[in-house]
């Protein structure tokens, strides 16, 4: 009886000790700044964005075709924005582009700002940017949106909310 | 007896019989236990599980698998088991961050991943199975998982043509070039220059040797004890080209002796008559004079200078040369106005145009430089060094080829020694094993060993002869991503298949035009054909784009069309015959098909169309937001207030109906106009006509709030 009870220990021993053998999963956590493709600084505080792939690449376009409008410094120096009536969003401003859902984004970026009921000053680009560079835009305008944007949790909550 | 014993099972016998099959069979279950605990089984069963918690669980699982997947391109040496883990790679439905890794699906990217496979762009180790193994560096698997910010360094191993889609790969591959890398490294795609840094067979002509002494101590660059760049003690973000080399004092004397002895060849006598300087220096307003005509002549498009506003100093102005704000502590009187005549007769090399002077513009200029620009506290530091002796010369000339200067600056009869540097053009495919740590404690992989050597190349190397560069983080990472993209040749005909080659733009003008070109070194700033600079506008199709008058009248004194530009045109005070050469030749040659004048009869518009493109121009389209006419509007495009005696009808038209065709990358977008609208806007724009010069006083008013912008 004695020597049952040893050898049943003996053998869960053994199997513990082979699973015991398996390396653990590596429980380091990545630091997203070092692991984004890209970053942006935030336009109000300065603090580093981690950005995605597509962020990534809407932030490419976003210098090359909107910052002109959509940002109060460009590369090229002073901006256009100041120009404008009425005045453009400044692309990061949460409190009016956080409302709007990307579909109206993609139309408004797509069609232009006469096709959407808003100033005509903003022109289509639709014929200039494909649809999955335009969607990349909208993702960058939701990383550096401030305050941070909340996604609709699923398909649906936005109405309900509303 | 003994034989039934021997048959007879004692219960010892008995239980030693039990023991070892029990053993065995645990043994046995080892292995079928092992195998159902693998790692990757487990994230394969992790993937059922949570596709069930989906709502498209059925498209989840649809090609589910329960062993190991790979993708297999024999031709490209690919093995990648990755999608083994990383399920979802192709689900479009496990976008986003909210899907937990290692079930997100990738990005949409221009490669399809079942045809590319995944360690062509990530690397890591395609055939393992261990999350460590194909991440990590191991001892037996040597390629890490490249980190997501260099990833652009894979698109250049084989895309070695720059792409949009890369603007960090080809900020590092600008560096590498700029910073003259290629002087002592072998370089992928990074061919050698005529001229790397500048020639010194005569520098004894053209500075002190107590200068030399000090650029040789400290190249410009000071780092502060807040770590900020200091340029002759102006802040900038601007890297010097000379890096820092780390030299002992002795060091210092000597190379400055030999520098300052090379004199080959002297200045050329060029005498502004005593008298007329003598009446010229009574002036008193001679340096603001001059000053104005440095800022006339837009002098800061290519050179910078220190500003000080409000207790922050910058630097404004171009980086093409050199920063000028202490040029006055620097060279000799009688150099700077031979440089200014003839650049050429002192650098053959340099991209320095040969501006037509006037003697008195050109005395007030020199006046300018060598007395506003400098700094009586620059050589403060140095010691007196006094007259070169002969031991010092001797040794200077040993330290040239020893330390490197003449691996980039050229000494006649002096040869550089061959292949200085360590040959980097497959420095990206290197193994961990293959380098050179010290005494570092940086981990063992390839990336942070090249940022380490990059930042200090001490580091791991203490006898290391590459001089000292100051990066920004972002320039550092650039310069890795350039470096890691070079692997050396492709390993199979497939990958070699793949190479997207670079594409030199050729332009070889000949005749008068190539003279006069070659003379203002229009390529520097302006593209023609893809070969040339970035700064200015791409002129391949100037002579479909711009009337001819305008060209000429433009070229004597270029107008600002840009009004938030702070780089401008420099005013060259060209001659009649030089303008009407190259407005020739624009007219003639560089045209695009795409633009037909013969298609298009300026007659045919009526004042009717133009009140409709009017209409157009200002409620439908606003084009105002972007584009001035008279005193409102917009400043992203060109003004158009001349556009009619500026802009060609067939020009206009073709843009209006697709501006990418004309220059790929245009900011204005294609809009949908229909074939009366696009006419309607040309007949409106042509026109627009301003008179005389209504638009010099117009450019430099607002040319203050230009340089303001720059600063911020």
């Amino acid at each position: 009886m004695k020597r049952r009870a040893f050898m049943s220990l003996f053998v869960l021993l053994a199997t513990t000790g082979i699973s015991g053998c398996r390396k653990q999963a590596d429980a380091r956590k990545a630091d997203p700044l070092r692991s984004g493709y890209d970053v942006e600084a935030d336009w109000t505080d300065g603090h580093a964005i981690p950005l995605t792939y597509r962020e990534a690449q809407g932030k490419r376009i976003f210098y090359q075709q909107c910052v002109w409008c959509h940002a109060d410094s460009t590369p090229a120096g002073p901006s256009n924005r100041s120009n404008l009536t009425p005045m453009p969003p400044l692309l990061n401003d949460g409190a009016t582009l956080n409302a709007e859902s990307d579909e109206y984004m993609q139309n408004i970026m797509t069609l232009g700002g006469s096709a959407m009921g808003k100033s005509a000053m903003m022109p289509p680009y639709g014929r200039a940017l494909t649809p999955e560079e335009i969607r990349s835009v909208i993702a960058f305008t939701r990383a550096i949106a401030q305050p941070p944007y909340q996604p609709p949790g699923r398909p649906g909550s936005q109405y309900v909310n509303k | 007896m003994q034989a039934e014993s021997m048959g007879k099972l004692t219960p010892r016998l008995r239980l030693l019989f039990a023991v070892s099959s029990i053993a065995l069979l645990a043994v046995l279950a080892i292995s079928p236990f092992k195998d159902f605990v693998r790692e990757w089984k487990q994230y394969k069963r992790g993937y059922v599980r949570f596709a069930q918690t989906r709502p498209d669980t059925k498209k989840l699982l649809a090609d589910y698998n329960p062993s190991i997947d790979q993708i297999w391109i024999p031709g490209m040496n690919v093995v990648d088991r990755c999608t083994t883990c990383h399920q979802g790679v192709t689900q479009t439905s496990l976008a986003g961050s909210a899907v937990p890794q290692p079930y997100r699906q990738h990005p949409p990217i221009p490669h399809n991943v079942r045809d590319w496979g995944c360690t062509m762009c990530h690397r890591g180790q395609g055939p393992a199975t261990e999350v460590a193994e194909a991440h990590e560096s191991t001892l037996a698997w040597e390629q890490p998982v490249l980190p997501a910010r260099f990833i652009q360094a894979s698109c250049g191993t084989c895309h070695h043509e720059n792409l949009a889609e890369t603007p960090q790969l080809a900020r590092g591959r600008e560096l590498l070039a700029e910073l003259n890398c290629q002087g002592c490294h072998k370089l992928q795609g990074v061919p050698r220059p005529a001229m790397l840094g500048p020639d010194l067979t005569n520098v004894g002509t053209k500075v002190t040797r107590e200068w030399i002494y000090k650029w040789l101590k400290e190249p410009r660059t000071i780092v502060d004890k807040d770590g900020n760049t200091i340029v002759n003690g102006y802040e900038t973000k601007e890297e010097p080209r000379m890096p820092k080399f780390r030299l002992a004092e002795g060091e210092l004397r000597a190379l400055s002796a030999y520098l300052s002895v090379q004199k080959a060849k002297p200045l050329p006598a060029y005498k502004i008559d005593a008298r007329v300087v003598a009446a010229w220096s009574k002036n008193p307003e001679l340096a603001s004079q001059g000053e104005l005509r440095f800022r006339q002549m837009f002098c800061s498009t290519c050179h910078s200078l220190a500003v000080t506003r409000a207790g922050e100093t910058k630097l404004i102005g171009g980086d093409i040369g050199p920063e000028l704000t202490k040029a006055g502590s620097k060279v000799k009187p009688e150099w700077l106005i031979a440089w200014l005549r003839d650049p050429q007769g002192y650098l053959a090399h340099t991209r320095m145009p040969r501006y037509g002077w006037s003697d008195e513009d050109l005395f007030k200029v020199t006046q300018y430089i060598a007395t506003k620009l400098t700094d009586s506290d620059l050589l403060l530091t140095v010691p007196q060094l006094g007259e070169p002796a002969e031991p010092e010369i001797q040794l200077g000339h040993r330290l040239f080829v020893e330390k490197g200067c003449a691996s980039c600056h050229a000494i006649e009869g002096v040869p550089p020694q061959k292949d200085f540097g360590p040959d980097l053009s497959a420095v990206g495919g290197k193994n961990a094993s293959e380098l050179e740590f010290g005494k570092s404690q940086i981990p063992r992989h390839l990336v942070s060993y090249i940022q380490a050597k990059l930042q200090d190349p001490t580091s791991v190397n203490a006898a290391a002869r590459m001089p000292q560069y100051n990066w920004t983080p972002a320039d550092l990472d650039a310069v890795t991503v350039a470096l890691l993209s070079m692997k050396g040749p492709p390993p199979t005909s497939a990958l070699q298949n793949l190479v997207v080659q670079k594409k030199e733009g050729e332009f070889h003008p000949t005749g008068a035009f190539a003279e006069v070109y070659e003379r203002y070194k229009c390529y520097t700033c302006h593209k023609f054909n893809g070969h040339g600079g970035d700064l200015a506008p791409d002129l391949s199709f100037e002579g479909s784009r711009a009337q001819r008058q305008w060209i000429a009248d433009f070229l004597k004194n270029p107008q600002t069309l840009r009004p938030t530009l702070v780089l401008r045109m420099p005013q060259f005070n060209m001659s009649d015959k030089d303008a009407a050469t190259l407005a020739d030749y624009i007219t003639m040659v560089l045209q695009t098909p795409q633009a037909d004048p013969s298609k298009l009869d300026v007659k045919q518009f009526t004042p009717a169309m133009v009140v409709l493109g009017k209409q157009l121009y200002e409620v439908k389209y606003q084009c105002q937001s972007c584009h001035t006419i008279g005193g409102s509007g917009g400043y992203v495009g060109p003004n158009l207030n001349n556009a009619g005696n500026w802009l060609t009808a067939a020009w206009v038209e073709a843009w209006l109906k697709n501006p990418q065709a004309l220059l790929p990358g245009a900011i204005e977008p294609r809009r949908n106009f229909t074939d009366a609208e696009v006419q309607a806007l040309t007949a409106y724009l042509m026109t627009l006509r301003s008179g005389g010069k209504p638009q010099k006083s117009a450019s430099q008013g607002s040319s203050p709030s230009a340089v303001h912008g720059a600063g911020r």
